[in-house]
């Protein structure tokens, strides 16, 4: 490969004139051998394990769960584990549904909320703007254990208990980070833009939602990731707030599929893999597809990436 | 309006980018901008008041108090710190098994993610795919997780175990061992330090390769040149990762509450989950917010100290950041 080179005959221009002698050989930092790839291949094997374990589970027959014969790789192939799921006691499909309900309109609460007030604080000049902005930062620091109680009494006051809305309520008035985020984002839209938008006749609102809005885009898929898989896998908040089967969320129901089984019986593990599979697919394919806009969340905060 | 507004707006777009705004605007027109800016802001600030300060501060008087939630709270004054603090039979052995939880998994899980992170950025084949394999675990739901894990740990049949058996070692029963549940949790907590590897490949890929190049004419070997060029110049994202870690395992609560309910013997119970059984099943919600406060000054000050002894060994230079 690069190490092959022979050495150049003259050192060739590269864009912005600047020439640079070409590189004959790897730098050390950069070069693999033979231990590089065994390290990564054992440590990929490490990392995939767990996941192959999971499939092989999932296509366990019962009789091999109930007498604990499992094996990394699978033994059985019983797909109709993916059909059996939705015909045990628990209603596996609502569980499915739900947690589509309550990610979705979350991101749909954070996207709209975000993006203006995210705006607001990059674009409008008021008073005691700055001062605001450090509050918005600062309550990033407050861990969610501090006002989960008094959130609770809120919520049982309003008789929302046993409900989606105490989840989903507080995602349409934003959150800190993604506040920064957007405004980090608008910061670098040029403002002449809306200058023009201004001359065009269009208010503040105008620019916001005709112009700023559509340019925002990537930011907005990003939080809108973000949102989803944060409220795909939240397990605490439905632990506190929804009692009944019919309401849980999956990553609250694949958990109670564990608990609901008689003592001393083996839990369903082949269904509750299952299940496991369908709380984790999701995400995995929410990444793939949205990859590079992630990547933009990161560039917009800097060198910080929160997961 | 003024000249600068009259230009054309690509123009305009390419020149000033960046460019204050212009501030000679009409008051009345500055009156409705304030105007139109609280509005904008006014979903936060709604939310701050209500989902924030507001329980916030209920919070704080609720720690000096012993509520039930359905009869008037009643003022004990520092009573539940007291308690908390000199009298519960295993509060400070909670925050013992947190701090040694997040002490332990997050400066073990960002080797993990520096290691395999300097392995990727060298000139690799298929670099794409040991990154995917790597970085899979990390976009699991940390409910799914702990199912797996508990399936891993299994003591006979668990894949950690017949591995230990393939060396010889007889594994313990990870989950019911009140010495290996805590390691057993670190573990897992390891399975998803690939998450940590993305961003230090970034941050890998923003390090000028001037720097190599002068550490190679000087005969640096590849390790000195993780060690003296590519450490110093990530010394600003491992921070932030080990900021954000310790935030994070601080408030472990998940994975506690589905694979050990805190057992055996408590080994394993840490903050958060005993914060939710203080609060939501024994219904003591003066003692939890209590609770939830000593967590708050713990985490803070861990913070504090991480920024204190920052200054010795994080490195900041304009060009890092790219």
């Amino acid at each position: 490969m690069s190490a092959m080179t022979p050495a150049p005959t003259a050192p060739t221009a590269v864009g912005g004139g600047r020439a640079r002698p070409t590189r004959p050989r790897t730098l050390s930092a950069f070069r693999s051998g033979p231990l590089t790839y065994g390290l990564l291949v054992i440590l990929s094997a490490i990392f995939t394990v767990p996941l192959v374990f999971v499939v092989s589970i999932a296509l366990s027959s019962d009789a091999t769960v109930s007498t604990g014969q499992l094996s990394i790789l699978p033994r059985d192939f019983e797909f109709s584990n993916f059909v059996k799921i939705f015909q045990t006691s628990l209603p596996v499909g609502s569980f499915l549904v739900n947690s589509v309900i309550i990610a979705v309109s979350s991101a749909i609460g954070q996207v709209l909320s975000s993006s203006l007030v995210g705006y607001a604080f990059a674009r409008l000049r008021a008073p005691g703007k700055r001062p605001l902005f450090f509050v918005v930062i600062a309550t990033m620091m407050i861990p969610a254990q501090i006002t989960m109680i008094p959130q609770f009494w809120i919520f049982s006051q309003l008789g929302w208990i046993d409900s989606f809305l105490p989840l989903i309520v507080p995602q349409f008035f934003s959150n800190a980070f993604n506040i920064f985020l957007v405004r980090q984002f608008v910061t670098r839209i040029p403002y002449e833009m809306d200058e023009a938008a201004s001359i065009d006749g269009l208010g503040f609102f105008g620019i916001y939602a005709r112009l700023i809005l559509p340019m925002m885009t990537p930011i907005l898929i990003a939080i809108a990731i973000f949102t989803l898989t944060a409220m795909w896998g939240d397990f605490m908040g439905p632990l506190i707030y929804i009692n009944s089967e019919d309401k849980m969320p999956l990553a609250l129901g694949v958990q109670y599929l564990t608990s609901t089984s008689q003592e001393l019986q083996t839990p369903p593990w082949n269904l509750i893999m299952v299940g496991s599979i369908f709380l984790s697919l999701p995400m995995i394919i929410i990444y793939y597809f949205g990859q590079k806009y992630m990547y933009e969340m990161n560039l917009s905060a800097g060198s910080a990436g929160v997961k | 309006m003024t000249s600068t507004a009259l230009r054309p707006p690509t123009a305009g777009r390419a020149a000033s980018r960046g460019a204050a705004p212009p501030r000679q605007k009409l008051t009345p027109h500055r009156r409705k901008e304030a105007l139109t800016f609280y509005l904008f802001i006014s979903p936060w600030v709604i939310g701050f008041v209500v989902f924030l300060l507001g329980p916030m501060l209920f919070s704080i008087y609720l720690s000096f108090t012993e509520w039930d939630s359905f009869t008037a709270p009643v003022w004990v004054g520092l009573d539940n710190y007291i308690t908390l603090l000199t009298d519960d039979p295993i509060f400070l052995r909670v925050m013992g098994n947190t701090a040694y939880y997040s002490l332990i998994s997050v400066p073990l899980g960002m080797v993990v993610s520096l290691f395999i992170a300097n392995l990727l950025n060298k000139k690799v084949r298929f670099r794409k795919l040991f990154r995917t394999l790597v970085y899979l675990p990390h976009l699991i739901p940390i409910v799914a997780v702990a199912l797996i894990f508990q399936m891993v740990f299994a003591p006979e049949a668990g894949p950690l175990n017949q591995a230990l058996a393939l060396i010889g070692i007889d594994g313990p029963n990870w989950l019911r061992d009140a010495d290996w549940v805590k390691p057993a949790l670190i573990l897992m907590s390891l399975w998803q330090a690939g998450g940590g590897t993305i961003l230090l490949l970034a941050g890998m890929n923003g390090i000028p390769k001037e720097l190599y190049e002068a550490a190679e004419i000087d005969g640096a070997s590849g390790f000195r040149q993780f060690w003296s060029v590519t450490f110093p110049q990530l010394t600003p994202v491992i921070f932030f990762n080990l900021i954000m870690g310790i935030i994070g395992s601080f408030q472990v609560f998940a994975q506690v509450f589905i694979l050990t309910g805190g057992g055996p013997d408590n080994a394993s119970q840490m903050a958060v989950p005993m914060l939710f059984d203080e609060a939501f099943r024994f219904y003591h919600m003066g003692y939890g917010s209590a609770i939830a406060w000593i967590l708050f000054v713990v985490i803070m000050a861990f913070t504090a100290l991480a920024f204190a002894t920052s200054g010795r060994w994080v490195f900041y230079e304009s060009e890092v950041r790219q």
